[in-house]
């Protein structure tokens, strides 16, 4: 229920924008600080006094405050100003993140007014405004701004050429927001904006991420802007270069008009100039600016492949490019990593091929940091179920990387392919052809546990919902003995990995449950030996695999519950009783499925399981449960109780 | 999926303006995914074990019209699933569909509500808060939370111990055949999922289609006596 909070009262809205009314600037200052930071981050409040019409009435304040500020002719007084601040601090939480908020801010007439404010005296109110106003501009629905016309052009430039910077900020935002067509490109780059922003490239972190994404809208499919900007860049490149080494030599002009393409070349882009700032900030140390920064550079070789492919060939660069190409590699991967938008993005981008081209790049910390990208990309389930990943074009040399004489370029491989041969759809014979399955299981013999472990992770995800066919070739390769060895491997991840690989290898079908019965059951007596004595983690995979063989026929479930009651060496209680009292509710969940497949109705044997299970003190464990903490357990354990209920008194 | 129709209801006759935001949703681009910033101490559907990757259900969806009672048999099977993010999808495939040469398939992504991610207000895909509240409303188990729903999309109720799991199933594209197929998927189904049992009910919704197609699918044990549960983990 909630609570009034006595020790520091919080306004209700409508309160609060009683206060605003207040012809006390005092009341009214302290109401607006209020609203700003009830409604920061909390959509639901934002909502709340958008609708009481908190907008129109804090944009109204805004506007009185501003006309009376701009007739004084000297600084306002401080309470003006405050009110100011405050006020569009206020426009600006509303805006953030918030359509709905801008909506309101647009609708309210504020915009005109906080555009004048940036002319105001107070470098307070100026930096508010600019503030508030980036937040419009982050939103679609922001006016579009028409710098075609001269005396826009002249106001953005003034923004751009501030020191103050939100409003540099702002400036770079209305670009992204406004520069749509071709002529708005030209426009921005005849009035030399290209070189203002190429300066704020150095700025602070969002001076530089709000250029960059400026400097892609300038760029976007327009090869004419991009080779001005690269003109622009060899000039101030050569420049500087010529300065520092021989003041006699040619004048620059003269050099790039003879031989640009030499000059470049000589000078490369580690002089400092606009391209290689921008193809600097691919390493930076925030994730945000090196993607922008990859986008730019994706933007403009989208354009023109000719200026980036120039660089590539480069003798005197050559040095450069694998760490530039690992950190453009690295940044994707940070970036695809969470965000299914991102990934199809990327792929959208046709880039693929290019990362693909660098799983065979000379330096291993290329083609590590080219699996750490798929590895992100290729978490799309919405890409795998359409089969998209499973392309010779990506299999083949990823399956070479697997042999790599670097451990890393090994490892990062296997989380690419742990990836892709989930496949959904009956493609995972590719990799098999491909001679995949041969080297994954070469891997699970490696001396290096990481290897073993994610080759392992690799296998058990290719078992999944794999077909009969698949399942045998994986079987065939990997052996029940080789299995049962890894189920008892000293890591214990390894471990986990070869439960799980054989829990899916006897689903889906009845006959696969077969599997684990070969070789004189081999592989079932392991699993029995090895829950004895195992993390929650590995139980819960263990308990899982014997829930799947338990859901077979008479025998499957006989023989799960001979490896039930069958007691430890030393006489200790059964493992399936320390999993049930287990304080992991996913292991209690485990271990639960077990006894309801073992209890199946309509099974010939389950009354007499039902009473081996309640002699070894394992029904008496579940009836405690009944109302056990977890939900699932809850309702799996009463499943157990009424299929015991067909049998009479089985339970007492 | 449903069949394509060549005529609208009269009542949706025409382009329609878009609609208000509901409560819970800032955008439509944004839909009802919220931020992270919403702190106010609700309580997700619980994990069922029922409802993981590798699940298969078997059923019926019924597309009757005023013309024929028709219904098709339906498979699903859940894909992938990350609750943190309020997210499942899977397969859906239709047999018996009589305009089609075999079995269509389709990838849907799913939406659960969980007050955290997602809301019951829908708030895209042309829903209403009030077609939400007539398709929630059709499942017994969602009354007791209507007048909550009414107040804050149901962002502050407790579902952690609630047996049911309500959810969106939105088709995202035809896995085996062409878009030209006779089918549509530009609709998106109500789903009640039973923690219980691992049943499923669910209505279709999309204006141009024959409403209320209700989905009915139960748990599927393929053959076995008793459930077996695959795994994978994307690395």
């Amino acid at each position: 229920m909630p609570t009034a909070n006595t020790i520091f009262p919080i306004h209700g809205p409508v309160d609060l924008l009683t206060r605003l009314d207040s012809p006390d600037p005092e009341t009214k200052l302290k109401a607006l600080r209020e609203i700003k930071n009830q409604i920061i981050g909390n959509r639901t409040k934002k909502l709340s006094f958008l609708k009481l019409g908190a907008v129109p009435a804090v944009a109204s304040i805004l506007s009185s405050y501003a006309t009376q500020s701009d007739s004084q002719l000297v600084d306002a007084d401080v309470s003006t100003s405050s009110i100011i601040v405050q006020s569009a601090a206020v426009l600006g939480s509303f805006a953030c993140g918030f359509d709905a908020g801008v909506r309101a801010v647009l609708d309210a007439g504020a915009f005109p007014h906080l555009i004048r404010l940036l002319s105001n005296l107070d470098e307070k109110v100026v930096d508010a405004s600019a503030r508030s106003l980036r937040m419009i501009y982050q939103s679609r629905l922001a006016p579009k701004y028409e710098f075609v016309q001269e005396k826009n052009m002249e106001f953005l430039i003034s923004l751009i050429n501030s020191e103050c910077e939100n409003v540099t900020g702002l400036g770079a935002s209305i670009i992204t927001h406004s520069c749509q067509t071709s002529t708005e490109q030209r426009a921005l780059c005849d009035a030399g904006i290209l070189k203002k922003l190429v300066s704020l490239l150095e700025g602070s972190l969002s001076q530089k991420n709000a250029t960059l994404e400026s400097m892609a809208a300038v760029f976007k499919k327009n090869p004419e802007v991009i080779s001005k900007f690269v003109g622009l860049e060899n000039e101030r490149a050569v420049e500087s270069s010529l300065s520092q080494r021989d003041s006699s030599l040619e004048s620059p002009g003269t050099v790039i008009k003879n031989n640009t393409e030499s000059v470049f070349k000589f000078v490369g882009p580690e002089s400092g100039s606009a391209l290689s700032s921008i193809i600097e900030l691919t390493k930076d140390r925030y994730a945000r600016t090196r993607l922008l920064a990859c986008m730019c550079l994706v933007v403009i070789r989208n354009a023109s492949p000719n200026y980036l492919q120039d660089m590539g060939n480069q003798s005197q660069i050559i040095n450069y490019i694998p760490k530039r190409l690992q950190g453009v590699l690295l940044a994707l991967a940070d970036l695809c990593s969470k965000l299914e938008s991102c990934r199809l993005t990327f792929l959208s981008l046709k880039v693929l091929n290019q990362v693909i081209d660098a799983l065979t790049h000379d330096c291993a910390d290329v083609r590590t940091s080219a699996c750490i990208c798929l590895r992100s990309i290729t978490r799309s389930i919405k890409n795998l179920c359409a089969g998209n990943f499973m392309d010779e074009m990506l299999v083949i040399p990823l399956i070479r990387l697997l042999d790599d004489p670097s451990v890393s370029v090994q490892v990062a491989a296997l989380g690419v392919i742990s990836n892709i041969v989930v496949d959904f759809t009956t493609r995972k014979s590719t990799f098999i052809q491909c001679g995949g399955v041969k080297q994954l299981v070469q891997l699970t013999k490696s001396m290096h546990s990481t290897l073993r472990f994610n080759a392992l992770w690799a296998l058990k995800n290719m078992m999944f919902l794999a077909d009969d066919r698949c399942k045998e070739g994986i079987f065939l390769e990997l052996t029940g003995s080789l299995l049962a060895s890894l189920m008892s491997d000293p890591e214990p991840c390894v471990q986990e990995q070869a439960l799980a690989l054989v829990r899916n290898l006897v689903d889906g079908c009845i006959k696969s449950i077969e599997y684990v019965f070969a070789e004189d059951g081999t592989l079932l007596d392991a699993v029995g030996r090895q829950l004895h004595n195992v993390s929650d983690e590995v139980g819960i995979q263990g308990m899982y695999l014997l829930g799947n063989v338990a859901s077979g026929n008479e025998l499957h479930k006989e023989a799960v519950l001979q490896q039930l009651l069958a007691q430890a060496d030393n006489g200790a209680q059964s493992f399936v009783i320390k999993f049930l009292q287990s304080s992991d509710s996913r292991l209690r969940t485990a271990a639960v499925w077990v006894i309801v497949n073992l209890t199946f109705p309509s099974c010939p044997g389950a009354f007499g399981r039902l009473v081996q299970l309640k002699n070894a003190g394992i029904i008496s464990q579940i009836r405690n449960m009944v109302n056990d903490s977890c939900l699932d357990v809850k309702l799996r354990v009463r499943t157990v109780i009424t299929q015991s209920m067909t049998f009479g008194d089985g339970l007492t | 999926m449903s069949k394509k129709e060549g005529r609208k209801r009269g009542k949706r006759e025409g382009k329609k303006p878009p609609r208000p935001p509901p409560p819970s949703s800032s955008s439509s681009s944004a839909s009802s995914q919220l931020s992270g910033e919403n702190s106010s101490g609700h309580t997700s559907p619980p994990v069922c074990t029922l409802l993981t990757v590798g699940q298969a259900f078997s059923g019926t969806q019924n597309v009757s019209s005023l013309q024929k009672d028709e219904a098709w048999r339906v498979n699903v099977r859940i894909q992938g699933c990350n609750l943190d993010h309020g997210y499942l999808c899977g397969t859906m495939e239709a047999l018996n569909v009589p305009m089609a040469d075999t079995p269509v398939v389709t990838f849907w992504e799913g939406e659960i509500v969980d007050g955290k991610n997602y809301t019951f207000y829908t708030g895209k895909w042309e829903a209403s808060s009030e077609d939400d509240i007539r398709h929630w409303t059709k499942f017994p188990s969602f009354q007791p939370f209507l007048e909550q729903v009414k107040v804050d999309g149901g962002k502050s109720l407790d579902l952690i111990n609630y047996p049911y799991i309500f959810m969106r199933w939105k088709e995202q594209y035809f896995v085996n055949v062409g878009t030209d197929c006779g089918l549509t998927i530009a609709g998106f189904y109500y789903v009640c999922f039973s923690c219980t049992d691992g049943s499923i009910n669910g209505f279709y919704y999309d204006p141009n289609s024959s409403p209320f197609q209700k989905l009915e699918l139960k748990s599927t044990n393929e053959g076995r006596s008793g459930f077996s549960f695959s795994f994978y983990e994307l690395q």
